[in-house]
């Protein structure tokens, strides 16, 4: 089976060469770690960027949604996963990181913030940057299941293939 | 004695020239204006009271790009989840730092840019020539309003040029290391860094309009071509680049008197090609800052005249391999070339047709005038008879895109992380269109270049595939206007504060745009459908008019260049910016009736809580649109950044979810009120086109709209977030304060909604409210975040 010897942690180089932040910078994990670490967040929050509503990505966006893990839509992808009747809510990336910052946001749902981000389908650089507010400024986890390495996050993929990365997150809905 | 402002030379004393600023003796300037206001030429604590009440509101978010800092040699410091370095700032101080830093680049960029041009033309025109902007009496609003003072001659702004170089030093001082260490401070130093900035601005712009012609106020300033496929380039082609046109004048002055405009192409890149088709309308704008490279690659240019600010470091080098000559004309930028200021004219041309130099600094403004003709006409034909390019012929071409490997470095390396790899595989089989694509999302910048390790020239590839597309690159740009004139304001002042002009979307800056320029074009048409004022300068200028509809009409062509509701205004270069804060001020002198003498606090307090602007920098790229989106900030006007934005390192975002942040003086009485979140927020970015629209919608609400104008604002929002985000927004109804607030069109069903969804208690009978909204409409209100500003009260 292809799942067996896909090894996301090849290629954990900043995409965008130059991204290199500090002595901190995310673990490369395999997609079963990545997995596991998701489904043991007490309050995981899914964020979603533009590019979570491409083909293959929102299949997977539905099934994280489906297991029960809220998910926060940023960028324009609300609108391509409300048409696939994914329960979402919309919210500007950076406003989130702040809110998500602060001990007195009550979450989407009224009962408080959440212990694990998950980013997946962003503008690369984008979601760097404000991957680095989380990092530096609160105790949250970052895990990254995109398709590029997220130096800023605390667990990431490589830099992965189109059709590798795909693979990956469908490991990754395996272990919810 | 009698002496006047200006420039005088003593008899027999060669060289020797004396120039007197600020000190006269006689004439006017005896009767010094004093300033007028409670803070004129505020000190960095003076107005840190407005700072506070704003970061309270909008708390500063920080993104550090580097989670150390390498400041001094206790250093590198790791700082990352927000420990102290050995001085003891902490991560968040420290990035506040490293974001009031780069305003203050900004800042001084423009105000560096302001000084050189006020010298140069106190020296041509002297200290006494008067301003003349338009049919303005508020002729210099940031000036009256930070200063104190109503300026009337050129030499008026040397004092308002001292005051910001010394607020520019005393706030880069406090960056050195043992200095401040409370990011909220540092804010607010970043706070008035920018508000400093559009003084700077403000002053560089007006001095340019007053003295060189250029179009004053003129909402139907003439067109300019735009566009790399404009260029005739069988005439001989001399490129100016940067932002300072002061020795460019002198190239249009020489070539208007030897009817010069026929034989040579004169073209510019960045602000500069801005200001000189304000001052010339035969001049052309080749486009924004990202077709530098590219067009220098191209070998078109014979010719290149540099000034300041968004010219490339690489120049001499990329210059040197096509054999143009390049003339530098400014201390900012000297590339290590030799000074030939004092030397003939025709040994200069000699060494640098001959290729013995690559290039020449020249201070001296009328030999840049006489030179620069008279070279580019020399270098033509030998430049042409060698077929100078640095672009492949076809064959090359295909050599080059069969050569790459698809190992995907560029791809790593390419800020944009453009797919170079798949559309170089497309190539070498034939098909351009990839790359045709990723031509207008490449920034220019050769990064991937230094990445192959087959050494492909990877820029000169995409341009060559994109030949066709960049031959039909034509379009047209209404010149820049300057100032937004009181009469204007009379008329339109009432719309946009009532509302039922929906706003001022002003979009500027650069062309680091995630997507492609087109993006600002489409928010540009689509808010002007809207009747929106969609205001621009700038590189985002020059984009917005490289498009055209099914009729080949430009958006310049199609909507009209008045300060009124769906008109398009282009205001002139980066500088001219100052203009677009500067109508805000207009609106409360002039609609209001507030005094707006040194009176900054209060004027920004009017603008944010009653003017519905909202600033787009989708590409902004440099320091300079930090400084220019700080200083909007600060006079509270909204900022959005694309998703470049971010890496500024700080945003100011506001909590809608956070009630007690919301609460404002009614300034009839004093009483507290709690309001809905507008604006939202003071500076955050968007990652799409399709979510900054209805975003940009958003952050036009204000406290002080009636109700047509929070329901024509709320029809906006609502079609927006539709139409892009496909839903209705989530807090549309926060801002419901009445049925009379709610889209016509759509009264009914939203009433149901709130009435299903939020709990809201309806009379169906009268189609009325009854309970729900936070607050109810007072057409009397009087919103404030000031408490002084309120009737018997004292903060
Ligand atoms: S300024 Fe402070 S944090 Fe920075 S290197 Fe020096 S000691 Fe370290
Ligand atoms: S030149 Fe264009 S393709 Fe190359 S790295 Fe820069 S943006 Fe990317
Ligand atoms: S770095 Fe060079 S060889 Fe590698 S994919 Fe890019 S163009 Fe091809």
């Amino acid at each position: 089976m292809a799942a067996k010897v896909l090894d996301t942690t090849k290629n954990a180089v900043p995409f965008d060469r130059a991204n290199v932040p500090g002595p901190k910078i995310a673990k490369a994990v395999k997609a079963e770690v990545a997995g596991k670490f998701i489904s043991k967040a007490k309050r995981p929050l899914l964020i979603v960027g533009t590019a979570g509503g491409d083909d293959g990505v929102i299949d997977v966006v539905k099934s994280m949604a489906e297991k029960g893990i809220p998910v926060a839509a940023t960028g324009n992808s609300i609108k391509r996963l409300k048409e696939e009747g994914i329960d979402a809510t919309y919210v500007n990336l950076h406003a989130l990181v702040s809110y998500l910052k602060d001990p007195n946001w009550k979450g989407f749902d009224g009962e408080g913030g959440y212990d694990t981000t998950i980013f997946l389908g962003h503008t690369y650089y984008y979601a760097s940057q404000l991957m680095s507010t989380l990092k530096n400024f609160t105790k949250i986890k970052i895990i990254s299941i995109d398709r590029h390495y997220h130096p800023n996050a605390q667990q990431s993929f490589g830099n992965l293939k189109p059709d590798d990365f795909l693979k990956a997150l469908d490991v990754v809905v395996a272990q919810l | 004695m009698s002496i006047k402002k200006g420039r005088f030379t003593i008899e027999n004393l060669e060289n020797v020239q004396i120039n007197i600023g600020s000190v006269v003796s006689s004439g006017k300037a005896e009767e010094k204006e004093i300033p007028k206001g409670l803070t004129p030429a505020p000190e960095i604590h003076e107005l840190r009271d407005w700072d506070l009440k704003l970061l309270d509101r909008y708390e500063a978010a920080y993104s550090p790009v580097c989670d150390m800092c390498c400041y001094c040699t206790y250093g590198k410091c790791d700082l990352t989840g927000n420990k102290e370095g050995a001085c003891g700032i902490n991560m968040e101080a420290h990035q506040a730092r490293e974001a009031m830093l780069r305003t203050l680049t900004g800042a001084a960029a423009h105000s560096g840019h302001g000084r050189h041009l006020l010298n140069n033309l106190i020296e041509r025109f002297g200290a006494d020539y008067p301003i003349d902007v338009g049919p303005s009496d508020i002729k210099a609003p940031l000036t009256q309003t930070i200063m104190g003072i109503k300026p009337e001659t050129i030499g008026d702004f040397v004092p308002v040029l001292d005051y910001v170089e010394e607020q520019l030093t005393q706030l880069l001082a406090t960056t050195h290391m043992g200095q401040e260490g409370s990011a909220i401070d540092f804010e607010s130093k970043a706070l008035h860094a920018g508000m400093v900035d559009h003084l700077g601005m403000e002053v560089s712009d007006i001095i340019q309009i007053s003295c060189l012609d250029m179009p004053k106020s003129q909402e139907d300033a003439p067109l300019a071509d735009v566009g790399m496929g404009i260029i005739d380039s069988t005439k001989p082609v001399l490129l100016c680049i940067g932002h300072n046109v002061a020795a460019v004048t002198y190239i249009m002055d020489y070539m208007e008197e030897h009817d010069l405009f026929d034989k040579i192409e004169l073209v510019g890149l960045c602000c500069t090609a801005h200001d000189m088709t304000r001052v010339n309308d035969k001049a052309k704008i080749v486009g924004s800052v990202s077709k530098q490279l590219k067009y220098i690659r191209s070998g078109i240019p014979d010719l290149i005249i540099v000034d300041e600010q968004c010219v490339r470091a690489d120049m001499m080098r990329e210059t040197s391999k096509l054999h143009i000559p390049v003339i530098a004309t400014n201390d900012k930028i000297m590339y290590g070339l030799p000074d030939r200021t004092k030397d003939d004219i025709d040994d200069i041309i000699r060494d640098l047709s001959s290729g013995d130099q690559p290039g020449a600094l020249l201070f001296d403004y009328e030999k840049v005038g006489e030179l620069a003709p008279k070279l580019v006409m020399k270098m033509a034909p030998i430049r042409k008879e060698k077929g100078i390019t640095a672009l492949p012929d076809d064959d090359e071409f295909k050599k080059l895109a069969s050569s790459c490997t698809m190992c995907g470095a560029c791809v790593i390396g390419c800020p944009q992380g453009l797919d170079i790899d798949k559309a170089m595989e497309a190539a070498a089989g034939g098909d351009l269109t990839l790359f045709e694509e990723l031509h207008d999302k490449c920034v220019g910048c050769g990064r991937c270049e230094f990445d192959c390790p087959k050494s492909i020239p990877i820029l000169n590839v995409i341009e060559k595939a994109a030949q066709k597309v960049i031959r039909e690159e034509k379009g047209k740009v209404r010149t820049g206007r300057g100032q937004v004139g009181d009469p204007e304001i009379r008329e339109e002042g009432v719309n946009l504060v009532l509302g039922t002009t929906p706003g001022i979307v002003a979009i500027v800056g650069c062309p680091n745009y995630p997507d492609g320029s087109r993006d600002i074009y489409d928010i540009a048409e689509e808010m002007l459908k809207r009747s929106y004022i969609v205001v621009t300068s700038g590189c985002s200028a020059m984009d917005i008019g490289m498009y055209k509809d099914d009729d080949g009409k430009t958006l310049y062509e199609r909507y009209g260049g008045r300060f009124l509701k769906g008109n398009l205004l282009n205001t002139g270069s980066c500088v001219s910016n100052a203009h677009i804060s500067a109508t805000t001020i207009k609106v409360a002198a002039i609609f209001a009736r507030r005094d707006i003498n040194g009176n900054f606090e209060e004027i920004a307090d009017y603008v944010m809580n009653r003017i519905g602007a909202v600033g787009l920098a989708w590409g902004a790229y440099s320091q300079k649109a930090l400084s220019i989106g700080t200083g909007c900030n600060r006079l509270g006007i909204p900022v959005v950044l694309g998703p470049h934005g971010p890496k500024y390192r700080r945003a100011y975002l506001g909590k809608p979810y956070d009630k007690d942040k919301w609460n404002l003086f009614d300034a009839r009485n004093g009483s507290v009120v709690n309001v809905e979140p507008a604006p939202e927020h003071m500076l955050i970015s968007a990652e799409t086109k399709a979510e900054v629209l209805p975003m940009l919608a958003k952050l036009c609400f204000r406290p002080g709209d009636n109700n047509l104008g929070r329901m024509i604002k709320l029809t906006h929002y609502i079609e927006l977030s539709e139409k892009y985000l496909g839903a209705l927004p989530d807090d549309w109804h926060v801002y419901v304060r009445s049925e009379a607030d709610l889209p016509l069109a759509k009264r009914e069903e939203l009433l149901k909604k709130l009435e299903e969804e939020h709990g809201w208690k309806i009379d169906w009978d009268k189609k009325k409210i009854l309970e729900g909204p936070a607050r109810k409409v007072d057409v009397s209100f009087q919103p404030t975040n000031v408490l002084r500003l309120c009737k018997g009260a004292s903060e």
